[in-house]
């Protein structure tokens, strides 16, 4: 046996790197762009933006733009980390994917959140950043932090039937053995996981200004320049004991100029209320400005389900379950917004 | 209606008529109509957890731990919503049951209810599947008949969701009238939806409805009934089961991948004659079609431009 050919790490990381080299010629040769074609008309006067931005990790399929790497792969075949990521000028915008928490993160983070007991469905190890290089600033979107801001403490809401329960309960406590104790609520927490949050400065010391005048640039927003660079991620999820949902989700598409991302909070407790979150973050490349809305939507269950009696679909709740409608219909609470430049 | 021929259908996850589900339901019905609220069993046994539509999944779940040709196996309900295959993984196990009566047990589960089955997703399977809702009301009149639970050897309590504080006793439970809709409070209701926790006594869930039961509750039901063993589903575990309360308790999960992006194991768990437990851990499966492409959904993004 030839022993140099067995040798420690050094010749698998070549090997890997082979592989890698191969599959990006594969991908290269497969791209139409890249082979010579007739030329038809002269070159358009709007000659489309330069390709400036840099696609990050190779473990993904080609960028319909470059041919390099775009929208995260469902799933990674190779045992690398599959965080798909672009770079645009000074800013860096990374993504990353997880399973859920298995036994030993979950006991972790019920020391670290003592007293909320953790919902269905956390997707802890996932993550949407937004990074600017240049000024070491980068704001992160993840779950143990928007857990962090839910309530320890009463949240005053209970499930439609909970009156009719209690009273049957307390019924038959008088002719039972049922102790009195078991009626009360054994820990207080907000179960509805109702987050206010905004996202975490992971590192920079710029802060956001408060200035609730700014508006978002929808008009800029609204067209459809290519996106990039896109991704949609649930942080957690808890279905209320078939009672409704409380889900936070975070999206992100990045444009040449511009990125936006959306941060949605939705709740339903049937026959309850419902209640929609959303943090938005728009960064203007050139500009090196961010701006962040936060903007909270309210409203008793009945009220929207009143909006949904123009509808005659087989079944009517099934619109219910769809966040973007039900943001239109519920009134604003409140909004703010801040401002950062660099 | 031949249950062969019906089995073979539903492992491709084809669609079987609405006459032989029509037949199926009913023929199922009879046979759990005799059955008692809780069923005795013996071992070996295989118990499993959730399903929830996962079709392909269930398949593997009988090809590694032996299959119903040679084994007996305990579902602890759940067998519906969430999943693409709903309908073919509940009939299917509907078709073993009329095939090999002794060999299977389905305990019912909280989404084996009407009301359930209409938000989550088995109403709106069928009715995109058969374009109206009659056999989604043929397979809720079978839940209706599904047991509450089952015991085996008689240490191995198995049920659905946990205990009830209106329940001492087993033989409490084999008094309840089951055959309903499962109401909203009650033993009944209990046994189907409340959750094991870290609390010193039967308490109230902060929603406002519902039981908690902690380490005494558990150990006290177990001496009661001269029991070894709470055999449990509803929640999901990453690693496939989860044992609480010094071994006293499990809760066992068998839809790996849940919802297809969760990225969790499942798990059966076998146990023996000597009542020795065994879990068989089990990965989600990439189905295909017979030319090989992928027939779940990736849940790729969908790019959009949202405001």
């Amino acid at each position: 046996m030839d022993s140099k050919r067995t040798r420690g790490h050094g010749i698998n990381t070549i090997q890997i790197n082979q592989a890698r080299e191969i599959h990006a010629q594969t991908v290269r040769a497969r791209d139409p762009r890249a082979q010579p074609r007739p030329v038809l008309h002269a070159p358009a006067i709007n000659a489309p933006a330069p390709n400036r931005h840099i696609c990050n990790n190779p473990n993904n399929p080609a960028c319909a733009h470059c041919s390099a790497v775009i929208i995260p792969a469902p799933k990674a075949t190779l045992p690398l980390e599959d965080t798909p990521s672009i770079s645009i000028e000074d800013w860096t915008i990374t993504t990353r994917k997880k399973p859920i928490l298995n036994s030993k993160e979950l006991d972790e983070w019920d020391r670290t959140l003592g007293g909320l007991t953790m919902p269905e469905m956390i997707f802890g190890n996932s993550f949407v950043k937004i990074e600017n290089k240049k000024h070491d600033w980068c704001l992160e979107f993840n779950a143990l932090d928007a857990l962090k801001a839910v309530k320890v403490e009463d949240s005053g809401i209970r499930v439609s039937y909970a009156n009719k329960w209690i009273k049957s309960k307390q019924a038959q406590q008088k002719s039972s053995e049922l102790a009195e104790s078991s009626l009360q609520i054994g820990q207080h927490y907000d179960w509805t996981y109702t987050t206010k949050y905004k996202g975490t400065i992971k590192s920079g010391t710029h802060n956001f200004t408060q200035d609730n005048s700014t508006a978002l640039p929808l008009d800029k927003l609204s067209r459809p320049d290519p996106i990039l660079f896109y991704d949609d991620m649930i942080l957690f999820e808890d279905e209320l004991a078939d009672n409704g949902i409380s889900v936070v989700n975070v999206k992100i598409r990045v444009m040449n100029e511009r990125a936006l991302l959306l941060s949605r909070f939705f709740l339903r407790v049937d026959g309850v209320l419902f209640r929609v979150y959303d943090t938005r973050v728009y960064v203007e490349f050139d500009e090196n400005r961010v701006l962040r809305e936060y903007k909270e939507h309210e409203a008793d269950y009945k009220y929207v389900l009143s909006k949904n009696s123009g509808r005659h679909s087989r079944d009517p709740k099934a619109i219910l379950r769809d966040s973007n409608w039900v943001a239109q219909q519920l009134p604003l609470v409140k909004r703010e917004c801040e401002v950062l430049q660099f | 209606m031949k249950v062969d021929e019906t089995i073979a259908l539903l492992r491709q996850g084809k669609q079987v008529s609405e006459e032989t589900v029509y037949t199926l339901c009913l023929r199922s019905q009879e046979l759990l109509m005799s059955e008692a609220n809780v069923t005795r069993v013996d071992t070996p046994v295989t118990i499993c957890g959730d399903i929830h539509g996962q079709l392909h999944d269930l398949l593997t779940l009988f090809d590694k731990s032996g299959g119903v040709e040679n084994n007996k196996y305990v579902f602890l309900g759940d067998f519906v919503d969430r999943g693409f295959y709903s309908l073919e993984s509940f009939l299917l196990l509907l078709c073993y049951k009329l095939r090999y009566p002794d060999r299977i047990t389905m305990i019912r589960g909280n989404h084996e209810t009407r009301q359930i089955t209409k938000v989550y997703g088995f109403y709106d399977e069928i009715v995109r599947k058969y374009g109206n809702s009659n056999v989604w009301r043929y397979c809720c009149e079978v839940f209706d008949y599904l047991s509450l639970g089952a015991v085996v050897d008689g240490q191995v309590f198995c049920v659905h969701g946990g205990l009830s504080p209106n329940v001492t006793t087993v033989n409490q439970i084999r008094a309840i009238e089951r055959k309903q809709e499962v109401p909203h409070e009650g033993a009944m209701c209990d046994l189907l939806w409340s959750d094991p926790d870290e609390v010193s006594t039967w308490s109230l869930s902060p929603r406002g409805a519902g039981f908690l039961f902690g380490r005494n509750e558990v150990d006290q039901f177990l001496h009661c009934n001269g029991l070894e063993l709470i055999a449990r589903a509803h929640q999901l575990v990453m690693e496939g089961y989860k044992e609480m309360f010094g071994g006293g308790l499990v809760t066992v999960w068998s839809a790996p991948n849940y919802c297809y992006r969760c990225g969790n194991v499942a798990a059966v768990l076998r146990i023996e004659d000597g009542l020795s437990r065994e879990y068989m851990i089990f990965e989600a499966v990439q189905a295909q079609d017979d030319v090989g492409n992928a027939i779940i959904p990736t849940k790729k993004p969908q790019m959009d431009y949202f405001l």
